[in-house]
């Protein structure tokens, strides 16, 4: 299971870059790119929290 | 076990708190690039990109200057701060303790504390930017102080109020999820200049067919230099290089990463922080300078720095959802690193109320849009306050013992304050100040000469200092 999460997870963020460089290249509408990129990050956020929910641990500075 | 888990470890207590890190707990160069290229792509850089646009800057001060100052802040990381990382595997804390004493470090909490609460409140500044966006009330101008409508008062205190209490209750959780955010954060940061990029190409009809195109483009459009918006320091190329060097000048010079580099094999490792300078301080902060300039493009009286905004107009929804998230991950565990820092300092308060009162302390800080506008100056002030210390603990570790003095003072000596080290700290920031003031040099230049004042002052105190009460 964690290996095709990780490729959707992988193909997610190729989906949520690729329409700006297409927009970019002035090949597609603004408002195609914007919607490509909401699918593209709830993809993710499914496909990712299962194999990357781990600790972020922000408090790397030791302040005690 | 990665290095956030260990540092967490560390944070509860439970391992390597007071004991050099040992070698089986050592960590590979992968854990320190992740961390890195994470930490550093936050909600301030939505800030400071387009305050680099405001302040004048022309590309090529702009591009050269962040590619030198970012190396310059590597190799600050990499043969300042790793070695010693590497060779003594304390965090900070203990090993200013040793130097410093108990009393001393507990100040030096506190003005860790207060910084990060402020650093806090500029990103939930940012934050609150997205709701305006929804709510449309008036939000602050680049030059307005302070709050300006009821709807941005009630805006931060609804962001900075969420925020504080999921930091005092479930700080693990919104960590986890920043993990997971990270990749997508950045690659949206990304976004945002492409697409800036490619509204610049539309409204100026211009013709990219090269590189050369390209650079015509970003000198005679985006970043044009000549004089800077009203009330904004003039960048130039060395601004830009002193800002991108010292704007993590706490953690690099200032040692705070000692604590992060204890667990690296090697000191080359600190070459990971280029991850994080590279992506979130040069990619980042481009993407978001290119937003701004397109917004004073279509209107130059329209010099309003609202990243809420500035990412709806570029990526839509998920724009706003970057706003938010990128503020909300980073701001939590400042918030939470400011209270840890004050329950330091009182060690019987509950860690949960301390939080709480941080959160509220960086919520009110968030209402007053002049340090987010400002935020160029108080990174630079930031870096500037923790870093004497930094200058302490090199010459404690490389120097002192050639001098014919004692490193780890406080420790051989039972003092619980060290004043050589105080005094070191407290005349070189006076001096900054006294630089600054009266002497005309800009904050972000005095850091550089007052790392050698902070050095010198501490061998000589310490040559005073150690004769008069040197132990048996």
């Amino acid at each position: 299971m964690r290996p095709i999460l990780q490729i959707v997870s992988l193909l997610a963020l190729i989906g949520l870059t690729l329409p700006s460089i297409i927009f970019l290249a002035g090949r597609m509408e603004l408002d195609t790119v914007k919607w490509l990129m909401l699918l593209a990050s709830i993809v993710w956020f499914v496909a990712a929290t299962p194999w990357m929910w781990k600790d972020n641990g922000a408090e790397k500075q030791d302040v005690t | 076990m990665d290095i956030e888990e260990q540092s967490q470890q560390t944070q509860s207590g439970s391992e390597f708190e007071r004991e050099p890190v040992p070698k089986r707990s050592l960590l590979g160069f992968k854990s320190f690039i992740g961390m890195y290229a994470g930490e550093h792509c936050a909600g301030t850089e939505l800030m400071l990109g387009p305050l680099f646009v405001a302040a004048g800057v022309s590309a090529f001060d702009l591009i050269m200057g962040l590619l030198l100052g970012n190396a310059l802040a590597v190799l600050s990381w990499m043969f300042l701060c790793a070695p010693i990382a590497t060779r003594s595997r304390l965090t900070l804390y203990y090993q200013l303790e040793k130097i410093c004493g108990r009393k001393l470090v507990t100040l030096y909490n506190l003005a860790n504390g207060v910084m990060f609460c402020f650093l806090a409140g500029a990103m939930v500044t940012v934050s609150a930017t997205a709701i305006g966006v929804w709510f449309n009330f008036k939000m602050p101008g680049l030059n307005d102080l302070y709050p300006n409508s009821v709807g941005w008062v009630l805006a931060v205190v609804v962001a900075g109020g969420l925020i504080a209490i999921v930091a005092a209750y479930g700080y693990q959780t919104v960590s986890k999820f920043a993990n997971v955010a990270a990749p997508w954060m950045v690659l949206v940061f990304l976004v945002f200049g492409f697409v800036g990029l490619r509204q610049f190409i539309e409204v100026t009809n211009a013709g990219i067919n090269s590189a050369g195109d390209l650079w015509t483009l970003a000198t005679t459009q985006i970043w044009k230099g000549g004089a800077p918006l009203e009330g904004q320091v003039k960048f130039t190329f060395w601004h830009v290089t002193f800002f991108a060097w010292f704007c993590n000048m706490a953690m690099h010079i200032g040692m705070s990463d000692l604590s992060v580099f204890r667990f690296a094999k090697k000191s080359w490792y600190g070459v990971a922080s280029g991850a994080g300078m590279y992506v979130g301080h040069f990619m980042a902060w481009i993407s978001a300078s290119i937003l701004y300039a397109y917004q004073l493009h279509l209107d130059p009286a329209d010099t309003d720095v609202l990243p809420g905004p500035l990412a709806f107009r570029a990526a839509g929804l998920v724009g706003l959802l970057c706003v938010i998230i990128a503020g909300w991950t980073t701001a939590n565990p400042t918030i939470y690193r400011a209270g840890l820092a004050f329950q330091a300092i009182s060690p019987k308060s509950s860690r949960f109320r301390v939080t709480l009162i941080t959160g509220a302390v960086a919520t009110i800080a968030g209402m007053f849009p002049a340090i987010a506008m400002k935020l160029l100056g108080f990174v630079a002030l930031y870096g500037l306050v923790l870093m004497p210390m930094g200058a302490v603990i090199f010459v404690d570790f490389w120097l002192i013992r050639k001098f014919g003095l004692q490193s780890y003072y406080a420790e051989l000596s039972g003092k619980s304050f060290n004043w050589a080290a105080g005094l070191a700290w407290f005349v070189t920031l006076a001096t900054a100040w006294l630089l600054v003031k009266f002497a005309g040099i800009q904050i972000f230049f005095v850091s550089l000469p007052g790392w050698f004042v902070a050095a010198v002052l501490y061998i000589v105190l310490s040559k005073f200092y150690q004769k008069k009460i040197r132990p048996a």
